[in-house]
């Protein structure tokens, strides 16, 4: 039955605000910015009341001749080396807490305050942590994993800054996956786990071969949002390190953020151009993910 | 109608027209920087006095904190761009040659000018030979030292250091006895070239005659040398290679972690508010100086946009705002130096006390002639900055020599200072 001109309307009427704000808030900076990479657009030239000059592949030129940005870029990839781990943590967390023990609603609040945490307030308590005379140091010593007057300031040392500020990652991530994976758990039929118990599976081969399986979809989602967020890093790292000893925790966004926004020395083309190809990095490794996740009769992709 | 009554009656309405059109008030608006609220009465005060004295202008003022220089450059293509601004030596640097300001020397003659404000604080704000700027309030960076005088009793230390050098060897004494840092230098505070402030004071200079980067003499190399070697000791926080050293300072002087700040007399307002038993033991006395004796300072100033639409009113409110009684109006509110000429001359700074922050405004407050950053602002200077002090880092963390740190800089420089 075809709708009228009238539901038609209707319709959009509905969708119209919006589309309005999507319009306005997300396609228009998407089409606009992606214009500026092509662009020359700089302090100079903004000052004087000039447009955008076109300049075609001029930006990426720039940027390939830079090692700080080719820095960035591996940064954020190797960034990505926080995925697998908070997706399998998470998981398994989720169906720990999918279980109706007492507490229960507690540890699932507990686990997702840190989500909700302001960054700013965060890095605080972690800067406190990972101080020389901080808690890590100190719970290190009582274990005796650390020995006498080695300790040092996480942050301060090129080879463990990195790690430092992914934990920080992985600590503001975990609840927010475990949260998705706990709705997902609900989809999986409770008389597979109870069949598999009576043929005498035990808890490890339920995870690997029922809970895996079924919340393929679920994982394919949560991979993806956390491939895309890894390589966008960009609060932990300014408030925590600004770029990290010897640039070792300089992200690709932190490339962008300081070509566009410190100062009058900008550049808004070449933070553009930046940013495209930080873009173009997430999608490549976003068809990646489907390819991998997919269903082998793509049922559930 | 009669014409005579007509002509009468029009000549009123005209008249009316343009006396309303005359008196229009013109409203002004006014950003400083991180001054409020600690300084709320003493702006708004400022501001009623000049109102009063140009009931024609009213003044609109904001704050900015962080996000100064962004909410300026947004504001410039939105239309509401303030009449003047509250800068520091850098930014202003940079925002001139961009474009951003007015010649300031085209809206106050410069004879009033320099009889107003000391040579070199004029110079601090000159540009391409313009002056871009009203000198504010400054300080110096050597300001005074403050110490600790218990710590210095517990490392044995009966000699105060004069010079940098006596420093660099109380860094030791002091950590090795009590286990506190001695000192925190500034070896590569954020988006700055701080070391190279410690070039100049000890007469190393940083460009050449003809205005390349030149420091990268052994001079320079061993001078960088000692600091890395202290740092590799342990003898210097290792946090200065992420934070800004006066914050860091600041906070562990409070912690009695750091026996002396050698810095502006602002310190002292916030040691007074976190720990005021160690406020009142503090010592103040004059800060140890290079070979060269200069002390090296910034300053605030205020600008105006090149997008502002009232630049004569503006002009007016710069000048008022950075005039000497208001400069020393100031100073008597926080130890800031006043950039005035006739500052030196003032009555207040030959007080001395024994209340350390009176002490401290009396060493400095007359100084505001040397304030001298120690360096021209390169063009280009976000990225020259990020790349020297990636080096200075790279030396003490043990990647490079000093030399090669140096080296490498001063390569980076000369290939990519926009002329």
């Amino acid at each position: 039955m075809r709708a009228s001109w009238r539901e038609t309307l209707l319709s959009y009427t509905f969708l119209a605000p919006a589309l309005v704000l999507l319009g306005l808030f997300t396609f228009y900076p998407l089409i606009y910015g992606s214009y500026l990479g092509f662009t020359q657009y700089d302090g100079a030239r903004f000052a004087h009341g000039l447009g955008p000059k076109w300049v075609g592949l001029g930006n990426f030129r720039t940027l390939l001749a830079d090692p700080l940005f080719l820095t960035s870029l591996w940064n954020s990839v190797k960034y990505l080396l926080v995925v697998p781990a908070l997706q399998f943590a998470s998981l398994a967390v989720a169906v720990l807490v999918s279980r109706e023990l007492p507490a229960m609603p507690f540890f699932r609040a507990a686990y997702y305050v840190p989500v909700v945490t302001s960054i700013s307030l965060a890095a605080v308590m972690w800067e406190w942590v990972y101080n020389r005379s901080g808690t890590l140091n100190w719970t290190l010593k009582a274990l005796h994993l650390l020995p006498q007057g080695a300790a040092f300031g996480w942050l301060n040392n090129e080879h463990t800054a990195f790690w430092a500020v992914m934990l920080v990652t992985f600590w503001r991530g975990f609840g927010y996956y475990m949260v998705l994976y706990l709705a997902g758990l609900q989809g999986i039929p409770e008389e597979l786990n109870e069949a598999a118990i009576l043929d005498g599976a035990g808890s490890w081969q339920r995870f690997w071969r029922i809970t895996v399986p079924m919340m393929r979809p679920t994982i394919l989602l949560c991979s993806l949002l956390s491939t895309i967020a890894a390589l966008r890093v960009l609060e932990e790292v300014l408030v925590l390190t600004n770029g990290g000893p010897l640039n070792s925790t300089y992200t690709a966004l932190m490339y962008v953020y300081s070509k566009a926004f410190q100062g009058f020395d900008f550049d808004y083309g070449l933070a553009s151009a930046a940013g495209l190809v930080v873009a173009l990095v997430a999608l490549l490794l976003s068809l990646a993910n489907f390819r991998l996740f997919r269903d082998a009769d793509g049922s559930q992709g | 109608m009669n014409p005579k009554r007509f002509a009468r009656l029009f000549a009123l309405g005209l008249s009316l027209t343009l006396g309303t059109a005359a008196a229009a008030p013109v409203e002004l608006q006014f950003w400083t920087w991180y001054l409020s609220p600690k300084f709320d009465n003493y702006i708004k005060s400022t501001i009623d006095a000049f109102q009063k004295a140009n009931p024609d202008i009213t003044v609109k003022w904001f704050d900015k904190q962080d996000s100064m220089v962004q909410d300026f450059i947004s504001s410039v293509n939105l239309g509401g761009a303030p009449d003047v601004l509250n800068l520091n030596i850098d930014e202003t640097a940079k925002a001139a040659q961009n474009g951003f300001l007015r010649d300031v020397g085209g809206l106050t003659s410069p004879a009033l000018l320099n009889a107003t404000y000391y040579p070199q604080s004029i110079k601090n704000f000159t540009t391409n030979g313009k002056v871009y700027g009203y000198p504010w309030y400054g300080w110096l960076n050597e300001g005074v030292m403050l110490y600790n005088p218990d710590l210095f009793k517990k490392a044995g230390v009966t000699h105060i250091p004069r010079t940098t050098s006596e420093l660099l060897t109380l860094a030791k004494t002091i950590k090795d006895k009590t286990g506190a840092y001695a000192w925190v230098p500034a070896m590569k505070d954020p988006n700055t070239a701080s070391f190279l402030g410690y070039f100049y004071s000890e007469g190393l200079p940083i460009y050449d005659a003809a205005g390349k980067a030149a420091f990268n003499t052994p001079k320079h190399a061993a001078l960088l040398q000692q600091y890395v070697t202290l740092y590799k000791g342990g003898y210097i926080p290792e946090d200065v290679v992420r934070r800004e050293a006066f914050q860091i300072a600041t906070e562990l002087y409070t912690q009695n972690q750091v026996a002396l700040i050698v810095g502006g007399p602002q310190a002292l307002t916030r040691i007074k508010d976190t720990n005021p038993a160690l406020y009142a033991k503090t010592a103040v006395t004059s800060a140890p100086l290079g070979s060269a004796g200069v002390q090296t300072g910034g300053s605030m100033d205020l600008v105006i946009p090149t997008a502002s639409k009232h630049p004569a009113e503006a002009a007016k409110l710069a000048a008022f705002f950075t005039n000497n009684a208001n400069q020393i109006a100031f100073a008597k509110v926080v130890p800031v130096v006043p950039t005035t000429r006739a500052a030196q001359l003032n009555s207040m700074f030959r007080a001395g006390g024994a209340d350390p922050i009176a002490k401290a405004t009396g060493l400095v407050g007359s100084s505001g002639r040397y304030i001298n950053p120690g360096y021209k602002a390169p063009t280009n200077s976000d990225d020259l900055y990020k790349n020297l002090n990636d080096n200075v880092e790279a030396a003490l963390l043990g990647k490079k020599t000093a030399q090669a740190a140096l080296d490498d800089t001063v390569a980076y420089w000369n290939a990519n200072m926009k002329k």
